[in-house]
């Protein structure tokens, strides 16, 4: 694959990211279902790092971490590290133990969450911010609202991939 | 894995540290002012947040105006009431000021006043996420912002305070946000406490009085507002109303559930209140 095609393909990624960072940061909060809103970026670096693999997820891991600590209020530079880390780590198993399909791309996505939702837990029950239940009580919601949007969001970057994925414009 | 190592996966992921490094570093260090890279960002990406703030606040208007007439034409009916009554209480009022005036003269005391320079602001974005309560404003230091300012709706009801200042854009920190500690007051009874944010009852879009005094006798509908002790905050802006009063799980203190009498989910426009001088 030429250096003008790999652009080119990220490129279109980049601009599939788009869409899904204005819903995530400025149309859904203003609609908070049930009193939550999903959060959508951790999504997309799991459908792309189990449709593309280890080295890439980690570069759009690290791209979407990058997103998320600069547009989004009280960031602190971990989760640039921690979504290339999770990028590699999708990446790695999708393409060695599960399938780069949607049941991949959802445990994944699950598995993610999960990690994100258990450190926001944990730090809560550290900084002595609430009991253990009410710290439940957003996470689990939350996690459940932002998976319901998988399907969505694998569906985007399918047809992404299906169009420049992996080395398709080799 | 192969690919990963043989494409210097490693690089990426040292570039990932580093910028890691570089945002928390900048976040450390510039207390109250965004970390460079999120405020280039941030006042590079404000056109956006505008433009998609004032769409839905253009499909907001046209879907309350066709679905709600009727209701709207009530509160027209409402308020045009509440008008007239709120006239004549200020003829009356302005009788007491005069004699007021009068006495502090005769007293020698120093007139009451209260001074605040306002920036107004629009609102564009709202907390991403369930674990904080904030609001995005289209003002930033370029117009005098700083962290700790108060904002107010415009009835002067305390909406929140700035907690992250950018170049034409601002963080709030709502008042029923976790990061919120301020002196309150009840109305009635001239009852203080220590107004703060609490996760359980963020949820439920309201915050919590605490530290109140062993004899404060609050009621539900009590209004509480800001006591200003401390010079840090100014006194008088309207917080909202007590709704009920419990104990502490120790048992040991009683806390007042307050519900904010500002609208947090539906505002459009905000006033920063930059500086204030209060004598009372």
């Amino acid at each position: 694959m030429t250096r003008r095609n790999l652009i080119h393909k990220w490129m279109i990624y980049t601009l599939g990211l788009l869409p899904i960072w204005l819903l995530d940061a400025y149309i859904l909060p203003r609609y908070p279902l049930l009193g939550c809103t999903p959060m959508l970026l951790p999504l997309a670096a799991a459908a792309v790092a189990v449709l593309e693999g280890a080295y890439a997820g980690t570069g759009f891991g690290l791209g979407v971490g990058l997103l998320w600590e600069l547009a989004y209020a009280g960031g602190f530079g971990g989760l640039v590290l921690g979504l290339a880390l999770a990028g590699m780590a999708m990446g790695a198993v999708s393409q060695y133990a599960l399938s780069q399909s949607f049941p991949g791309c959802f445990i994944c996505a699950s598995a993610l969450l999960a990690a994100l939702e258990g450190l926001r837990i944990a730090r809560g029950l550290i900084t002595d911010a609430a009991p253990l239940a009410t710290l439940l009580q957003i996470a689990v919601p939350e996690l459940l609202f932002t998976l319901a949007w998988t399907p969505v969001i694998w569906l985007l970057f399918r047809a992404i991939y299906d169009k420049v994925g992996g080395a398709r414009l080799a | 894995m192969k690919d990963f190592l043989r494409q210097n996966g490693i690089l990426l992921l040292v570039a990932a540290l580093l910028l890691s490094i570089l945002i928390g570093v900048g976040a450390a260090f510039l207390g109250g002012g965004a970390d460079p890279l999120s405020d280039v960002f941030n006042t590079v990406t404000a056109p956006i947040r505008g433009g998609i703030a004032a769409g839905l606040n253009w499909v907001e208007g046209v879907y309350g105006y066709v679905a709600h007439y009727d209701e709207l034409h009530a509160e027209l009916d409402e308020l045009r009431s509440k008008v007239a009554d709120l006239e004549n209480q200020v003829r009356e009022g302005q009788e007491a000021s005069r004699e007021n005036a009068l006495l502090r003269d005769l007293l020698d005391l120093q007139a009451k006043r209260r001074d605040f320079t306002f920036e107004s602001a629009k609102v564009n974005a709202w907390s991403t996420s369930n674990w904080e309560s904030t609001l995005t404003i289209g003002k930033g230091s370029s117009s005098g912002v700083a962290k700790g300012n108060c904002v107010v709706t415009e009835g002067g009801v305390l909406v929140g305070v700035v907690s992250e200042v950018g170049l034409n854009w601002s963080t709030v920190s709502t008042i029923i946000n976790t990061d919120i500690d301020m002196g309150g007051i009840v109305t009635r009874t001239y009852a203080a406490g220590i107004l703060e944010g609490d996760l359980t009852l963020m949820k439920e879009g309201k915050l919590k009085m605490s530290y109140l005094p062993d004899g404060a006798q609050l009621v539900s509908g009590d209004e509480v507002l800001t006591s200003g002790r401390g010079d840090v905050y100014p006194s008088g802006l309207v917080v909202g109303q007590v709704e009920g009063v419990f104990h502490d799980p120790s048992g040991q203190s009683r806390y007042a559930v307050i519900v904010p009498k500002a609208p947090l989910g539906s505002l459009v426009e905000v006033f920063v209140i930059k500086d204030f001088d209060i004598v009372e």
